[in-house]
């Protein structure tokens, strides 16, 4: 189950002489959601189109299961399944011709398996109605139909919730975790949305400015940049207090902020001790905003 | 249902491409290979067209005047003549013209040569011709600079070809009778008008004394008609008439043509 | 890769442009048909007589006048002089060119059409079957598929070629069937000259041969198809090279109405001859209708069609398959 399923090197394009994707490595493994994380502009797009052959990288590479996407590109294709942006499919033709159009481009099509695909993505009563008929939910579902239809091992979605209603949203998460986890595919799901890539992935690559600067599960992130807040009063006094034993800030609701530490019930002894009022004490778990602003160094994020 | 019709659309068109490459390929070789045969060996001569008996033919030959050039109506004294004897009659009248703008009479004569032309001759109850002006003024030159050798050469090849295209008319249709429209002289009006009233008048003097010889040919006299106020019939070429010019043609000819 | 082929297929007649083709296609025929019939009248009205050679030889006559008349351009005028003498020949050897029925019509209709009409139709299909892949974002999906790109443009290739065909035949069939309704069906072994070759304005008649009717038609179809592949071919490139439908069917408009343009004009230009608006016209080789530029021969045309079509298709793949798709 931990067998490395896509795995990026180097990988840098260059447009004219603008410098748009500066040097990408990372590794996806089988049943993995794997969040692509980063504000609009940051390189995402071209990334996932370079990963899908869309666009040729300028230097590194991209193997899907061992597939050389440059060098072996029907292999490596035969084992990717994509949607790039929104999934724009023939209008004029039927949910079920669109499907088959693409199965007529697998290689040895196993037509048992359209029907499964159908089923699995809940189109059974409007697949014989013309795409143009559809909603965008029911679109995005026919989409992840169609990337379905190779068996594919590494599914790559971009911006996959794009312009769902809540309802949707909520639909395609727990989709996505069933494709990972039931399926065992590796899923890359790229997003701006924070809260999203903080629900449905187990690991995360923030990209910024066409880098990465992190990449780790979901959980380490967090737990690495867990604090607690305290509610002291007089507050000058608890700072200088805590500051002798460690890092204090002050936040805009006039509270302390020190990191998580297993000292810090001796901690609150010690202020007690000085006559301090500890009203409140907090562990708060940041979102992955706060991360985001803490290691981009104040690019924001939507 | 819709699949089959489409496998049905794409197996037509292999057949049609096929088709159609063959036609291309074919049409290469058979341009690019000369063959020997000649036409000439597989045509066979058509029957020949029924002499129809319900109304009367005319056929029109000619240069310019038959044309009909400087007309503003685009009719030429043929329009008019056709419209003065449908007056005149009942009958049907058919008309060919075969007038071409600047046809001297070597031109002429080539013409009367071709089979098509001979038939419709073999129809004609009547054949009307304007011919000469341009082998005499040759757009005007000669009677600028005239010299009397090379006018006298030039009326003895008209003459001649004038000769042999009434030899053809008659020995293709005794029956029909030829009207020969003479000259005018646009020029009467210039300074040596004197001169060139002369040759004008010795041309027609000449090809009547020609139409003589045959029977059933009319020479139709227009000097006179545009000796007065020459201006006023011309077209602003000074050379052809205008409409009232043809009109006076086309009276003049349409009196002398009976049934 | 029957497969693939079978998709665009797919695709062209469920975007109904096979459709648009034929009902544009049958407009336009009954319309020319009735042109036609009223002229037929005409001369029947005027002449009185049905006889071809009479009305032939009135059509020379006509013909001299027009070459008489000054202001008429020098190519004008040396097309008019090889017609007279063509129609003259026709008329010494008793043939009739315009032997009454629907094959003389579809004759006819073919010669008008290769050079505006049959182009405009087949740019319908052609503009759009890569830009429009693009302009909708499916090509996404399609380049994403495990087939090397090479296949995918090739299967479109074929299945414009597949669709230029039967709308060349579909045009000669409907053509015949509407016409013939007005015209008769018959005539399909009338003779008909072909072989007739310019020399500075004058008529050569050394190598003419005498063809049936039928013989006559799939030759010219066999160029019309010719010229319809090379069209389209070129509207492919450019549907390739250009993201938008409309910018490519405009410049292979304006490519094609500067073709008309110039090939009354360009017979001074001698290096116009390479330009491939200049060739499209290869029925007139066959019948002997003189060319845009003296010294053009029927071989020359094909061979200049042939460099640009060849040429369009080595751009075509070489772009898209390096092409970085955004």
């Amino acid at each position: 189950m931990t067998e490395i399923t896509l795995s990026i090197k180097g990988l840098r394009k260059k447009i004219g002489k603008r410098e748009i994707i500066k040097g990408l490595d990372f590794e996806l493994k089988s049943g993995e959601v794997f969040g692509f994380l980063g504000p609009n502009g940051a390189g995402k797009t071209t990334t996932i189109r370079m990963l899908v052959g869309l666009i040729r990288p300028t230097a590194g590479s991209i193997q899907v299961c061992g597939y050389d996407v440059k060098k072996n590109f029907v292999k490596a294709m035969s084992h990717l399944g994509c949607i790039v942006e929104n999934p724009e499919l023939y209008p004029y033709l039927t949910g079920l011709e669109n499907l088959q159009h693409f199965s007529r481009m697998i290689p040895n099509f196993d037509s048992n398996h359209l029907e499964y695909v159908i089923k699995l993505v809940r189109l059974q009563d409007r697949i014989n109605d013309p795409v143009k008929t559809y909603s965008l939910g029911m679109r995005q579902r026919l989409g992840i139909a169609q990337a379905l239809l190779g068996k594919p091992k590494v599914l790559i979605l971009d911006e996959p919730t794009n312009g769902l209603d809540p309802m949707g949203i909520r639909e395609m998460r727990e989709f996505i975790r069933f494709l990972a986890e039931k399926e065992g595919l590796t899923v890359l799901v790229s997003s701006h949305l924070l809260s999203e890539i903080q629900l449905m992935c187990d690991r995360v690559a923030v990209i910024s400015k066409g880098k990465v600067i992190k990449v780790d599960t979901v959980k380490n992130l967090l737990h690495f940049q867990e604090q607690l807040v305290w509610k002291v009063s007089p507050v000058e006094e608890g700072k200088k207090l805590l500051q002798t034993v460690t890092t204090v800030k002050l936040d805009k609701e006039n509270r302390l902020v020190t990191p998580l530490s297993d000292k810090s019930s001796s901690w609150n002894h010690m202020l007690v001790e000085h006559g301090i009022e500890v009203h409140e004490i907090q562990r708060k778990v940041p979102a992955l905003e706060d991360l985001f602003l803490e290691l981009t160094g104040g690019e924001s994020v939507e | 249902m819709k699949k089959t019709y489409v496998s049905i659309i794409s197996f037509l068109s292999i057949g049609a491409f096929l088709v159609m490459l063959f036609g291309f390929l074919w049409t290469i070789q058979n341009q690019l290979v000369k063959k020997e045969t000649t036409v000439r060996e597989q045509t066979q001569v058509v029957e020949e067209p029924e002499k129809r008996n319900e109304g009367k033919i005319i056929v029109a030959l000619g240069d310019s005047l038959t044309r009909g050039t400087g007309d503003e109506e685009g009719k030429g004294y043929i329009g008019y003549l056709i419209e003065e004897l449908e007056e005149k009659t009942d009958e049907k009248l058919t008309l060919h013209n075969y007038g071409v703008k600047g046809y001297r009479s070597e031109q002429l004569l080539s013409q009367v040569k071709g089979e098509t032309i001979q038939n419709q001759i073999k129809n004609a109850d009547v054949i009307l011709m304007t011919i000469g002006g341009n082998d005499l003024f040759q757009g005007g030159q000669t009677l600028v600079s005239p010299d009397k050798e090379a006018i006298a050469l030039i009326k003895e090849q008209y003459l001649n070809n004038l000769k042999e295209t009434m030899d053809i008319i008659k020995s293709t249709n005794q029956d029909a009778i030829i009207y020969l429209v003479g000259l005018y002289n646009p020029f009467i009006d210039l300074d040596d008008a004197a001169m060139t009233t002369k040759v004008v008048r010795d041309w027609n003097y000449s090809t009547n004394q020609l139409l003589d010889q045959y029977s059933n040919s009319v020479f139709v006299p227009t000097f006179d008609l545009f000796q007065l106020k020459v201006n006023d019939y011309l077209f602003s070429d000074k050379f052809h008439p205008n409409s009232k010019g043809y009109r006076l043609i086309a009276e003049r000819a349409a009196s002398l043509i009976t049934w | 890769m029957n497969k693939l082929i079978f998709n665009e297929m797919l695709k062209i007649i469920r975007k109904r442009k096979l459709i648009v083709v034929v009902a544009i296609m049958v407009v336009l025929i009954s319309l020319f048909t009735y042109a036609q019939f009223r002229e037929v009248q005409r001369q029947i009205e005027k002449l009185g007589d049905v006889d071809w050679r009479t009305t032939l030889q009135q059509q020379i006559v006509d013909t001299q006048n027009r070459l008489t008349s000054s202001g008429i351009s020098d190519e004008w005028k040396a097309q008019l002089q090889i017609r007279v003498q063509q129609q003259q020949y026709y008329l010494d050897n008793n043939i009739n060119p315009a032997e009454p029925g629907a094959p003389t019509f579809v004759r006819s209709f073919a010669q008008e059409s290769i050079t505006l009409f049959v182009p405009l139709l087949i740019m319908i299909i052609a503009a759009d079957i890569v830009s429009s892949e693009r302009s909708a974002g499916t090509v996404k999906l399609l380049l994403t598929r495990p087939v090397k790109r090479w296949k995918i443009l090739l299967s479109k290739y074929i299945a414009l070629l597949l669709s230029i065909s039967i709308i060349v035949v579909l045009m000669g069939v409907l053509a015949y069937l509407i016409s013939g309704v007005v015209f008769g069906f018959g005539g399909w072994n009338a003779p008909v000259l072909t072989g007739f070759t310019s020399i500075g304005g004058e008529l050569n008649t050394s190598n003419v041969q005498l063809i049936d009717q039928w013989q006559y038609i799939l030759m010219e179809f066999g160029l019309v198809w010719f010229v319809a592949i090379v069209v389209g071919t070129l509207s492919f490139m450019l549907s390739v090279l250009l993201k938008s439908t409309s910018a490519s069917m405009g410049v292979m408009l304006a490519a094609l109405i500067a073709g008309l343009i110039l090939s009354n004009l360009v017979s001074s230009w001698q290096s116009a001859k390479y330009l491939f608006m200049i060739n499209l016209d290869l029925t007139g080789y066959i019948a002997g209708s003189s060319p845009p530029v003296p010294g053009m021969t029927l071989l020359f045309s094909i061979g200049v069609l042939s460099i640009w079509a060849v040429g369009a298709l080595l751009i075509s793949f070489s772009v898209f398959v390096r092409q970085d798709v955004y």
